[in-house]
């Protein structure tokens, strides 16, 4: 089950409630969609984050609760003059996402691993990446700078 | 537009089994676009084109599954490859480091052509 509540643009911020499951992932990223149209974030922006969001949602879903259960967490978009601020909220084990390792060469002859591969794109994906631990909750914050793309005038030379 | 996000439908041409997916591959639907690839390699199929030309965006999730097909196909000396990626797509691999992890071929036609 997923809570959406959106305030006015053109500055908005959006909260996005969610269980630990893969199955709420989809509206996330239909909330993000929205709010990247809604705000004209460009579109290639918008995919990076998209990328990146699966990326560290994904992961706390499989490692915050190792004991199971149903879990509830947020993510919090804030669009800014210039830049889309993301940030993931849960209370679930210690885990920073920088902390992976990154990919190790895989055998001779072999195909590559996928291990590591992740967090290897979120890094060159966003513009900042932090991670911190307070008040027993793990907080990721994303974010990406963008520039708008005007649209064309009516009349002007093509 | 499903609700997982991809669709994913299957063709022939020739003996060749195309695979075209349309949306966004992510940790929602990795896991059925992983079974779906491993069943077409364990149903004997023996040259697989995926089709990249109306994905939005893949995640690492998706690269796993591509991974693990990739394992299947060559130990079933299947020939698995994957054609038509925008740009963008294509900027994702390279992210990934995993261009070389695959055989990665033009359009669809050519892809044709190669693996006829």
């Amino acid at each position: 089950m997923v809570g959406i509540s959106i305030a006015p643009a053109p500055e908005q911020t959006v909260n996005v409630s969610l269980h630990n499951e893969l199955t709420d992932l989809p509206n996330v990223a239909e909330t993000l969609d929205r709010v990247g149209v809604d705000a004209g974030i460009p579109v290639g922006t918008v995919m990076h984050l998209q990328v990146v969001l699966d990326e560290v949602l994904s992961n706390v879903i499989k490692y915050a609760w190792p004991d199971g259960g149903t879990h509830e967490f947020f993510v919090r978009i804030d669009v800014r003059d210039g830049g889309i601020e993301v940030t993931i909220t849960d209370d679930g084990r210690p885990f920073n996402p920088l902390a992976q390792s990154p990919p190790q060469p895989p055998p001779p002859g072999r195909c590559p691993r996928p291990g590591g591969v992740g967090i290897q794109m979120v890094k060159q994906l966003v513009d900042g990446f932090e991670y911190v631990r307070f008040d027993g909750r793990n907080r990721v914050t994303l974010t990406k700078r963008y520039s708008l793309e005007l649209p064309s005038q009516p009349g002007a030379e093509r | 537009m499903t609700r997982s996000g991809l669709i994913i439908t299957e063709s022939h041409s020739g003996d060749i089994c195309v695979v075209s997916l349309a949306g966004r591959i992510d940790s929602s639907n990795a896991n059925d676009f992983m079974t779906r690839l491993n069943g077409l390699i364990s149903s004997g199929e023996k040259s697989i084109l995926v089709d990249f030309a109306n994905v939005l965006y893949l995640t690492s999730a998706a690269f796993r599954a591509l991974l693990v097909a990739t394992d299947e196909a060559e130990r079933s000396a299947t020939r698995f490859s994957l054609c038509n990626l925008a740009s963008h797509v294509r900027e994702l691999f390279e992210m990934g480091g995993l261009v070389d992890a695959f055989t990665i071929l033009g359009s669809r036609e050519e892809a044709l052509a190669r693996m006829g």
